[in-house]
């Protein structure tokens, strides 16, 4: 292994420990269990449609609608509890439906209609931008709201869902660990171990590599696909789901932040471990990378413009290391 | 987007002469004219912004004092596009309105628009615009007095001399505005620390403030106050404040208000101490006050501003208030401000 | 014309890494005359012809051109200076979004004095003209996706004519091209000869070197292993020097085979079409051949499910056979190995051993989890049945010569026991020793199964098969044993007319 080869292939993840080290070092009460904790938090959403989006990535597509599936499944969520004055447990299963739904509907244009990924999944952000503000007449959704038709709705997030945000578990130190971390944690490795270690993780990379390739050694190509985009609409509405819990209500937003975060956060994954392809494992040290920049940056009182200038530019590096230090890096 | 535009514009219309045809005259003699014939008077609002709940209430509130005078209101709204708006206000003009609102927009495109309506001889208010023209009331809702009341709370509650968290993304018109107060208010009290500063309109708002609210509080963990002059940042540094289990260590002063706020200030033990709000109801019902006194021949003053109410967490816990009606019923300061008020005037709340 | 070359290599070497690929290699070319370059996959020739197109930069020695050092930075800079080259892959030398006529002229839309603004008529005449001048009877307004792929390579060519080359380099340019199209090359090289051109010509195939050569250098693990000039240009010394051993000449025991494994009848591919009936024996070795475009693909992709017949039945090992997908046809052991390695073949994001799993992994997989282990177990096996050249199971395809690549595909398909093999030019872009290899392989396991491979190379059907189907018109018009071949018949069939076309 040439020096070259250990640069590419261990580079970003030296930098992430020494970006780690600087903190500690420059910012009081950086390095600590709770501030750790609080990184994943802060990361956990993104994360969590950024590990959705990988899937897509690894067909060779591209998911754009996630941060709108994620902000609906937040309206839908809203609106089962407060306006329909539903449980939990329907809330959740409406996110899901919704976020599945949404990925078929995306699979179903880009395999069988042949619209290009980008233009389908561009459509459906902008139709679901619209959607959510459809039931409420652009209002967004709490307790005690008036509906158009001028009565108000009673319904109130359940303890249960709001659990889902606010819970924290103990992790030798007691109420540590909330929620959304576990999730993140517990679905980043699923999709690592589908993708890196089944034999349908397996064929979705072949896909993604030669389309014809792996039509032609038997692969369902087109399910394989749709599949993909059904994973990005479910993870994104998880997503959604923690949100909403988090906020506590239902706010109209086009989730375009969560978006562009979250494809940053699987583009930078192409360059951990030299992968220079998406993988599951890269898009959760990505989103890490950015959840302890921006963590290190607002502790050190970095103006919010900063931190969107240091993303970009962690972005450009990662890409650099993919595309043009490494010699494998043909997509 | 074209076609249902001009649909809208058509429906519009038709449904206005609709009206018009349709009205009965009310009586209404010890009122100056031409409101002593109330049913003759066409006014128009032209708006800029009319997505959120903010807009909605806005509407409300016009709606609201133009049907207690009797006039006849045409709405226009050109979905935040600016040229449309000033052609919308062309439109206006050839329908021969009397009075025109004029509700958000831009400088550029506005200015000439307001100045052939008040060449047209319309009398014209605007409210959150600057038109630069001196026969053109502004309706304002003051930021600054938003800002001062939340900080004369906070200085009541916590003393003159504390730690400070305080949100704020410059270039925003009104958190330009409310900041020129926490700039004051930090020299009028040197006691005040300013730990850090910080914000974000990544949207949702409130999910990208509680992280970067979370990274203040483990950095700063003996910040006492926040101050969030947004009701958005506000309910974001109220989550990182739950979650770093601090709720009862610090508070948070903050301006505007909802529905979903009200909730958030009732919880146990919240954090969210005093908001300081303008009833955007009843800046609308001001916007059309003021119309009406140019209309009548009176001076509404060049500078009509709408004062904001100070609603603190025990406001609403003694009054058991719930959402936005519920406040504006049981504090009458919040529901009606004597702004623009002769005696002749009907109030919409009576 | 000439005695000096016009264009002179000289000591020239090239190594990646530890690997020498090139160790000094002499080659002159000479005005007027067609130099034959033949080697085995690994030989150096690409990397020779890379070197000279100014693809990559030489470690040491010298080139000339024309008396003067010629040292290219670029492709741009070699076709400049008058070196211009046809690569092997098809799709480098068109550009698949433009037109044919603007392919045509897109070399003069870049360098100094290129006109600023596009005159379409203008393009049109230039392109009209560079057509005329190769022969290509095609529409200039097609685009090029639409093309086949012999039409694409006859684009690139006349593309690469537009230069007026001094020095013209063609890698294997024949490997897609049916016999006229071929023979309409071989007519616009003969005239660029005349014209005083020098030209390197790379092939594998003895019809054109037999064709052409005016000299045969022979390449040998990076070194010229012998010059062949002196008329009449001995072929079989030549082929001896490349592969450094004398192969002798391979003929075929025809064997008869014992049971029907396929059939099919009234088989109808395309509209039009005459249907035909076919059916495949245990243990024997089937190729159909034929030019280019004749229906041969056509037939595979239908055995294996990837398109459906317009009318007929098929029969496989008894059952009705009627796959809807590849996938179907896998789970009924009928397996091709499809041509064109790279498009329909490789995953070059996997290396050896994920490329050979890839249609079995269900079988190497236990409850979805596919078992690593075992399928490096598997490739290893496969790497030495096959003689596989390369460090390990892991590594990467494309550090694999297209000859070994070529391997790893028919490696893949025959880890698994297959009743129906399929092979479609399971030769092509492959050196002579791989060939040999690939078919003796072929021969040697196909006892238990049907075999039946797609060439358009006849001496690649006599080499390997038992019986011969030939194929005309989307539909087989003759069947030959492979036992003292009628050749003046079977060529005639191929040719669809009694007239000799293809040796």
């Amino acid at each position: 292994m040439t020096s070259r080869d250990i640069a590419i292939r261990y580079g970003f993840l030296a930098l992430l420990f020494a970006l780690i080290g600087f903190f500690a070092i420059s910012a009081e009460g950086f390095a600590s269990p709770q501030s750790a904790v609080f990184i994943f938090q802060s990361v956990a959403i993104t994360g969590i449609l950024a590990l959705g989006v990988t899937a897509t990535l690894v067909v060779g597509g591209f998911d754009l609608s996630i941060g709108s599936v994620a902000t609906s499944a937040m309206m839908a969520a809203a609106y089962v509890m407060v306006v329909l004055e539903q449980n939990a447990l329907v809330a959740i299963l409406a996110c899901l439906l919704i976020g599945a739904i949404v990925g078929l509907i995306n699979g179903f244009l880009i395999v069988y209609t042949r619209v290009p990924d980008l233009l389908a999944t561009l459509g459906m952000m902008f139709l679901l931008v619209g959607l959510q503000r459809i039931p409420t007449e652009g209002r967004s959704i709490a307790t005690g709201m008036t509906m158009p038709d001028g009565s108000v709705a009673n319904g109130k997030f359940s303890d249960a869902f709001l659990a889902l945000g606010r819970h924290r578990f103990d992790f030798f130190i007691p109420n540590l660990v909330p929620v959304s971390v576990v999730v993140l944690i517990v679905l980043a490795l699923l999709i690592w171990f589908f993708l890196e270690y089944t034999r349908f993780g397996r064929m979705m990379y072949a896909v993604g590599s030669n389309e014809r390739a792996a039509e032609l050694a038997g692969a369902p190509v087109k399910a394989y696909k749709i599949w993909a985009y059904v994973i990005s609409g479910i993870f994104a509405s998880i997503g959604g789901i923690l949100l909403a819990a988090r906020l506590g209500r239902g706010d109209i937003a086009s989730g375009n932040n969560l978006l562009l975060d979250s494809v940053a956060a699987a583009l930078i994954g192409f360059a951990v471990l030299g992968a220079a392809k998406p993988n599951a494992f890269g898009t959760a040290v990505g989103a890490l990378f950015v959840g302890v920049l921006l963590q290190g940056l607002t502790m050190m009182n970095a103006p919010y413009y900063t931190q969107d200038f240091v993303k970009g530019a962690v972005l450009v590096v990662a890409l650099v290391f993919t595309f043009a230090l490494s010699n494998r890096g043909k997509r | 987007m074209d076609f249902t535009r001009r649909t809208f514009t058509r429906l519009t219309m038709t449904l206005a002469g609709a009206t018009m045809l349709g009205l009965t005259p009310s009586l209404a003699q010890d009122k100056p004219a031409p409101f002593d014939n109330p049913g003759n008077v066409k006014i128009a609002l032209v708006r800029y912004l009319s997505t959120g709940d903010f807009f909605q209430a806005y509407l409300s509130g016009v709606e609201s004092q133009a049907k207690a005078l009797g006039v006849d209101l045409r709405v226009f709204d050109s979905r935040q596009d600016a040229a449309l708006q000033a052609d919308m206000v062309d439109q206006a003009i050839a329908l021969g309105v009397q009075g025109i609102v004029i509700q958000h927009g831009l400088t550029e495109s506005m200015k000439e628009a307001a100045q052939r309506a008040v060449d047209a001889g319309i009398k014209v208010v605007a409210f959150d615009v600057n038109v630069e023209n001196d026969k053109i009331p502004q309706i304002e809702q003051s930021d600054r007095d938003l800002a001062r009341l939340a900080l004369e709370q906070a200085v009541k509650d916590n003393g003159e001399a504390w730690k400070a968290g305080y949100v704020y993304v410059a270039g925003i018109a009104p958190l330009d505005r409310r900041n020129e107060t926490w700039v004051e208010f930090k020299q009028k009290y040197p006691g005040i620390n300013e730990a850090a500063m910080f914000g974000t309109l990544d949207n949702p708002i409130a999910n990208s403030v509680a992280n970067q609210a979370r990274s203040v509080l483990s950095a700063n963990p003996d910040i006492k106050v926040m101050f969030a002059p947004y009701d958005e940042f506000a309910k974001g540094v109220k989550i990182a404040v739950d979650e770093a289990g601090l709720s009862k260590d610090i508070k948070i002063y903050s301006a505007d208000i909802s529905t979903s706020d009200i909730a958030a200030m009732r919880e146990t033990d919240s954090a969210w101490a005093a908001t300081a709000a303008t009833n955007p109801a009843v800046v609308g019902q001001v916007s059309v006050r003021a119309l009406a006194m140019l209309l009548a021949g009176e001076d509404p003053g060049h500078n009509v501003i709408v004062p904001p109410t100070l609603i603190t967490q025990k406001d609403l816990n003694d009054n058991d208030i719930k959402n936005m009606e519920e406040l504006s019923a049981k504090m009458p300061q919040f529901a009606h401000a004597d702004v623009a008020m002769p005696a002749w005037m009907p109030n919409p709340n009576k | 014309m000439a005695e000096d070359a016009v264009f002179r290599v000289a000591g020239l070497r090239k190594s990646f890494g530890p690997n020498q690929v090139l160790g000094g290699v002499d080659l002159d070319l000479h005005s007027g005359e067609v130099v034959v370059l033949m080697g085995a996959n690994g030989a150096g020739k690409s990397t020779l012809v890379k070197i000279v197109s100014g693809v990559y930069r030489r470690d040491g020695g010298q080139m000339m051109l024309a008396g003067f050092d010629y040292r290219p930075e670029s492709p741009a800079e070699a076709m400049r200076a008058g070196v211009v080259t046809v690569h092997q892959n098809i799709n480098d030398g068109v550009v698949a979004s433009l037109d044919v006529a603007t392919n045509l002229t897109l070399d003069r839309l870049n360098g100094a004095g290129a006109p600023l603004f596009l005159n379409p008529r203008r393009i049109r005449r230039e392109a009209r003209a560079v057509a005329e001048r190769m022969g290509l009877h095609m529409s200039l307004d097609a685009a090029i996706p639409d093309l086949s792929l012999a039409d694409r390579q006859m684009v690139a060519i006349a593309r690469a004519m537009a230069h007026e080359p001094k020095v013209l380099i063609l890698d294997e340019p024949t490997s897609s091209l049916s016999s006229a199209e071929a023979n309409r090359l071989f007519a616009l090289i003969d005239r660029l000869r005349e014209r005083g051109v020098a030209i390197l010509y790379i092939s594998h195939r003895m019809s054109d070197i037999r064709r052409l050569a005016d000299r045969i250098v022979s390449l040998r693990d990076g070194q010229i292993a012998g010059v062949f000039a002196d008329r009449p240009l001995d072929y079989e010394a030549a082929v001896n020097a490349m592969l450094g051993q004398a192969m002798g000449r391979r003929t075929i025991e025809p064997r008869t085979a014992t049971g029907t494994v396929f059939s099919a009848e009234n088989l109808k591919l395309a509209e039009g079409a005459r249907p035909f009936s076919l059916s495949l024996g245990d243990g024997e070795v089937v190729a159909v051949t034929g030019l280019v475009g004749v229906g041969k693909t056509a037939l595979a992709e239908t055995l294996f499910g990837a398109r459906r017949p317009l009318g007929g039945s098929m029969t496989l090992k008894g059952s009705v056979y009627a796959p809807a997908s590849p996938g179907e046809a896998i789970a009924g052991g009928a397996f091709l190995v499809a041509k064109d390695r790279s498009e329909n073949g490789i995953v070059s994001d996997f290396n050896v051993y994920e490329n050979m799993s890839l249609p079995f992994l269900r079988r190497l997989s236990t409850f979805g989890v596919s078992r690593r282990r075992a399928e490096r177990a598997l490739a290893r096996r496969q790497i030495a049945e096959l003689g596989i050249v390369c460090r390990s199971e892991r590594d990467d395809m494309t550090t694999l010569s297209g000859g070994n690549q070529q391997k790893v595909m028919v490696a893949r398909w025959m880890a698994q026991g297959a009743s129906l093999f399929m092979l479609d030019e399971p030769f092509q872009g492959v050196d002579i020793a791989a060939r040999h290899d690939i078919a003796a392989k072929l021969r040697a396991s196909a006892a238990g199964r049907a075999t039946l491979i797609f060439v358009t190379e006849l001496d690649e059907a006599l080499e390997t098969a038992d019986r011969i189907l030939v194929m005309s018109e989307h539909t087989i018009v003759g069947e030959h044993v492979n036992a003292g071949i009628d050749m003046d018949r079977l060529l005639a069939e191929v040719a669809g007319q009694p007239v000799r076309g293809a040796a």
